[in-house]
């Protein structure tokens, strides 16, 4: 039995599963090529991680490892920032990328916010945010000359 | 889903089109964006790079050259029709990729999407060597590869390319068996011939051009001398039946309206009539060529055929 | 005197402010992941139109050592290279971060960048036609082996479970073939996928595997970002000169690697520190502390990626062959400006080469105050913004720099992607480096092993392509040092402490 300081480890047997699982996928593509040149590279390395895969997992059941110890955490504001980030991508090519980046900003404030919201703060810092975005946005555009995502939006 | 995309977009371009039909009659009024969809530093880059002042010249716009590299072009020519069709955006395009590679798998375009407005130039293929190889012409090389079969080894850019098709024809033609070791890109491949790990290369004239004090062109794919290289045979002469190379153009997605494509063509034809980038680009080994956009469709209906045919010889479509 | 007359021409108050002005645009560029030294280069050849030559290269130069260096910085406080040459830098850089010295892995990322940099240069100014040579010397199979080289650093890289690294490693090469191959051109591991043909772009991947995991954990937890005990501690030059001066010889070592490696156009700033990286690891004799802060590695890693710039241009002006990418644009806007490369370059257009030569090393020296300054405002950027703005404004950062690449939201969501699978590897014991070592590596392996194989092949001896050639036989000599030096290290030691016993 596993004890409070020492565990199995789960999570690398699970992961080394989904890896081989990858390697076999990615085994049965290589079949599919039509040039010779291209299969042996692929083939050889997915051919590695499966041994390496199931080395790990019988080293793992045999191995306990140190229980990591993690203290308070938030995971809805993890899930939020990547979700609010996936969102801003996903939108960029409709809403354009000043707008889903103006919005990506507030909701990740909002999301990295701890302290408590006064009114200084409630004024500053979509002022700054604004200004960030906006000054990225120029900079990019306008200097760096990168054609952003104006969004179909707004030109029909 | 395409098709619902082109009901919703085909009567609100039309209504722009008559909103901006007086703005036209001035295009272009703003910067116009060209994306490369390769690297920077590549030949495709330095072309466009040799158009861009003379753009701004004739035309008092300037270009804006941004690269979009990923699968061999595929992944700019995939997003080509993605685009606004208002003509502020090309891209350029080169010949064969946009044949053969559609023609390879699904890569998120067919050749028919593209619109193509105009190949402005090709860099025609060649044989090259080092300035102090044994093959001082193309017939040393052949009788070695004939008593040697397989042992001669050509460095060239990538398969199922310029490069690589001409090697195979050539190789039929003559009755002879090389090695096509593939590189990068053409960048790669002189640097591999240059450090002898190859005995020649499938190059292109701009090679001879940019590299003069050390190779040596054994034979050119063109109809005619490069003027570059007046003593430098065309594989004509020789009696091999190549010419070939790799065409560079242009191509707006396809919800350009005519008027702007029309207007484009005649714009790129101009700067290709001009004395000093004529100079210029054969100064560096480039070959002009005048397709607009009318005489496009012969063009590329010859192409097809020739560049499927030799890329089945070839071994990279099925 | 002749050079004495290149270096007053270079000297001109325009030509300094040319260079200034390149290293102060092109370390802001630098130090936004995303943004790299090749696409600052391009936005500014049509600017470099109406140029002298030599003013036209004294810019690009500036703009392209700066950034090199700015690239330390996101490394550094925020665990994300800036451009891919600092990809090392993380690995000490960071720690040194979290443990307060960040300001100090700044100020030495900063003299390291300047040594390296002077390094590179001055062997452009005397020995570049002979030095020219290596790039030529180097095939196929060398890269193979430098490729192979670069991944046994794997072992020092996963962090107590080398299967894990391996496996890591496995997936970052497997990564790499995705999408229409460079040479082969066939469609691989796409599984049907538009999105995937472009493949992995690398710069958007090392965002995602390093810069989302620290943001995914700076939301979680109300805690600060990086522990600071006094701001306002000025730029312990005088600590970080000192530390400089005792590892005088990693700098100089990490800096002739750096120029070596940058001449070779198959390779780059990324390999060049990462190969610095291993050696000044290998030879330290703490190398425990590798990867937990030590400014060793910080050194190494920076003077090798900013000697590449020098290095880089060898070839590309003796050549015609670019060294790194930023080299392959300079030499497409020279070209059109009508200048041949190639020795006579040297010999018979001296007023370009050599002005502009003595205008990389007047850049590269005014990095030292531009640069510290620079850094003491980022530095104090990242400790004193309140958190609530740090993460949207780095997470902004990420999608922006991510989409500019090459202009595709792909890219972005690819980057958002691995960035989630590299914080969930990451709590499971799988660190992000073995994966970006493999996806980096992967195409430079595959490539050399190909063609190495093809040529081999024709000539009827593949065993003496792979173990014949002499530089080949000395990067495998290299990789067996790699492997099992620590093994044998650590049984010397035993015996030693066991004769001593003290």
């Amino acid at each position: 039995m596993p004890t409070e300081a020492q565990c199995r480890d789960t999570g690398g047997i699970i992961v080394a599963a989904i890896f081989i699982f990858i390697g076999v996928l990615a085994l049965w593509d290589t079949f599919d090529y039509t040039d010779a040149d291209s299969f042996v590279f692929p083939r050889t390395v997915a051919g590695a991680m499966i041994v390496f895969c199931i080395a790990l997992i019988a080293w793992s059941l045999v191995r306990p490892i140190d229980a990591a110890t993690r203290g308070a955490e938030s995971t809805p504001r993890r899930v939020g920032l990547v979700a609010a980030m996936l969102v801003a991508a996903l939108l960029m090519p409709y809403a354009g990328f000043l707008l889903s980046g103006l919005l990506a900003f507030a909701a990740i404030v909002w999301l990295a916010m701890y302290d408590p919201w006064t009114r200084r703060r409630l004024i500053v810092y979509p002022l700054v945010g604004s200004a960030i975005v906006l000054g990225f946005y120029f900079l990019f555009t306008r200097v760096l000359l990168v054609p952003l995502p104006i969004g179909r939006l707004f030109i029909g | 889903m395409l098709t619902f995309k082109r009901l919703i977009l085909a009567p609100l371009c039309a209504v722009l089109l008559m909103l901006s039909a007086g703005a036209i009659a001035e295009y272009p009024e703003k910067p116009i964006s060209y994306v490369i969809p390769f690297g920077p530093g590549g030949e495709s880059d330095i072309t466009a790079r040799h158009q861009q002042p003379f753009f701004k010249n004739k035309f008092g716009q300037d270009l804006v050259i941004s690269y979009k590299p990923g699968g061999g072009g595929a992944v700019g020519w995939a997003q080509l029709n993605e685009m606004p069709g208002d003509g502020y955006n090309i891209m350029g395009v080169n010949l064969p990729h946009i044949i053969v590679k559609p023609l390879q798998k699904d890569v998120g375009f067919k050749t028919s999407d593209l619109a193509l407005i105009y190949m402005f130039h090709y860099t025609p293929d060649a044989v090259v060597v080092k300035a102090d190889s044994q093959f001082k012409t193309l017939k040393d090389m052949i009788d070695y590869a004939k008593k040697n079969p397989g042992k001669l080894t050509f460095s060239g850019s990538g398969k199922g390319t310029a490069n690589h098709l001409a090697q195979v024809t050539f190789d039929k033609l003559a009755g002879i068996k090389t090695t096509y070791v593939a590189f990068k890109g053409t960048g790669a491949s002189v640097t591999a011939l240059l450090g002898k790990q190859v005995g020649a290369q499938w190059g292109y004239t701009s090679v001879g051009a940019k590299h003069s004090d050390k190779v040596r062109l054994l034979a050119v794919a063109m109809e005619q001398r490069h003027p570059r290289f007046p003593d430098v045979p065309t594989f004509k002469e020789l009696g091999f039946d190549i010419v070939s190379g790799a065409y560079r153009g242009i191509a707006m997605p396809s919800s350009t309206p005519e008027e702007v494509r029309v207007k484009l063509s005649a714009m790129i034809g101009r700067i290709n009539a001009d004395g000093e980038f004529k100079k210029r680009m054969e100064n560096d080994g480039f070959a002009l060529v005048d397709v607009d956009y009318k005489g496009m469709k012969a063009f590329m209906d010859e192409k097809k055929a020739g560049y499927a045919a030799a890329a089945k010889e070839a071994g990279v479509i099925k | 005197m002749d050079s004495l007359a290149y270096l007053l021409a270079a000297l001109t108050p325009y030509h300094i402010a040319l260079a200034i002005g390149g290293v102060v645009a092109g370390t802001v560029v630098g130090s936004l992941p995303g943004l790299t030294a090749t696409m600052a280069v391009a936005v500014l050849i049509p600017i470099t139109f109406s140029m002298e030559p030599a003013s036209a290269l004294i810019l690009m130069g500036a703009i392209y050592t700066g950034a090199i260096y700015g690239g330390a910085y996101a490394a550094i406080l925020l665990n994300t290279p800036g451009t891919p040459s600092a990809i090392a830098t993380t690995f000490d850089g960071y720690p040194m971060a979290k443990r307060g010295d960040g300001d100090l892995a700044i100020t030495l990322a900063c003299i390291a960048s300047v040594c390296g940099g002077l390094v590179g240069a001055l062997f452009l100014l005397f020995l570049a036609p002979p030095l020219a040579n290596v790039a030529l010397a180097f095939g196929p199979v060398e890269y193979f082996w430098l490729a192979i080289l670069g991944l046994t650093l794997i072992s020092a890289l996963s962090q107590g479970n080398l299967l894990k690294g391996l496996i890591g490693a496995c997936f970052g090469l497997l990564l790499s073939c995705i999408g229409v191959a460079e040479i082969s051109a066939d469609v691989r591991l796409t599984f049907g996928s538009h999105t995937l043909l472009g493949g992995i772009e690398v710069v958007s991947a090392l965002i995602g595997l390093y810069c989302i995991p620290v943001l995914i954990d700076l939301v979680a937890t109300p805690d600060r970002h990086l522990e600071v005990e006094d701001v306002s501690r000025g730029f312990r030059l005088r600590e970080a000169l000192g530390i400089s001066w005792r590892s005088k010889f990693n700098l100089a070592r990490s800096s002739v690697l750096g120029t070596l490696v940058g001449i070779l156009p198959g390779a780059g700033g990324s390999i060049a520190g990462l190969v610095a990286y291993s050696e000044a690891r290998r030879a330290s004799k703490q190398q425990r502390h590798f990867g937990h802060g030590a400014p060793e590695g910080v050194q190494a890693t920076e003077s090798a990626n900013n000697a590449t710039v020098g290095g880089g241009f060898i070839p590309t002006l003796v050549l015609g062959i670019p060294g790194t990418p930023p080299d392959a644009v300079i030499l497409g806007a020279l070209l059109i400006q009508g200048v041949r490369t190639g020795p006579n370059l040297f010999t018979e257009h001296g007023s370009i080469v050599y002005v502009f030569i003595w205008g990389l090393l007047i850049a590269t020296v005014l990095m030292l105050p531009t640069g510290l300054f620079i850094g003491r405002y980022a530095y104090r950027f990242i400790v004193t913004v309140p958190k609530a703005l740090l993460v949207p404004t780095v997470a902004f950062m990420t999608l922006i720099g991510t989409y500019a690449i090459r202009n595709s939201v792909s890219d972005v969501v690819i980057m958002i992607v691995l960035g989630v699978v590299g914080w969930i590897l990451g709590r499971l014991g799988f660190s992000a480096s073995p994966i970006v070592l493999g996806l980096i590596l992967g195409s430079i392996a595959e490539q050399g092993f190909v063609q190495g194989w093809i040529i081999g092949a024709a000539a009827d001896n593949l065993w003496g392509e792979f173990f014949g050639r002499p530089i080949a036989m000395a990067i495998f000599a290299f990789i067996l040092l790699s492997l099992f030096s620590p093994l044998l290290l650590s049984r010397f030691r035993v015996k030693r402490e066991i004769a001593g016993a003290d």
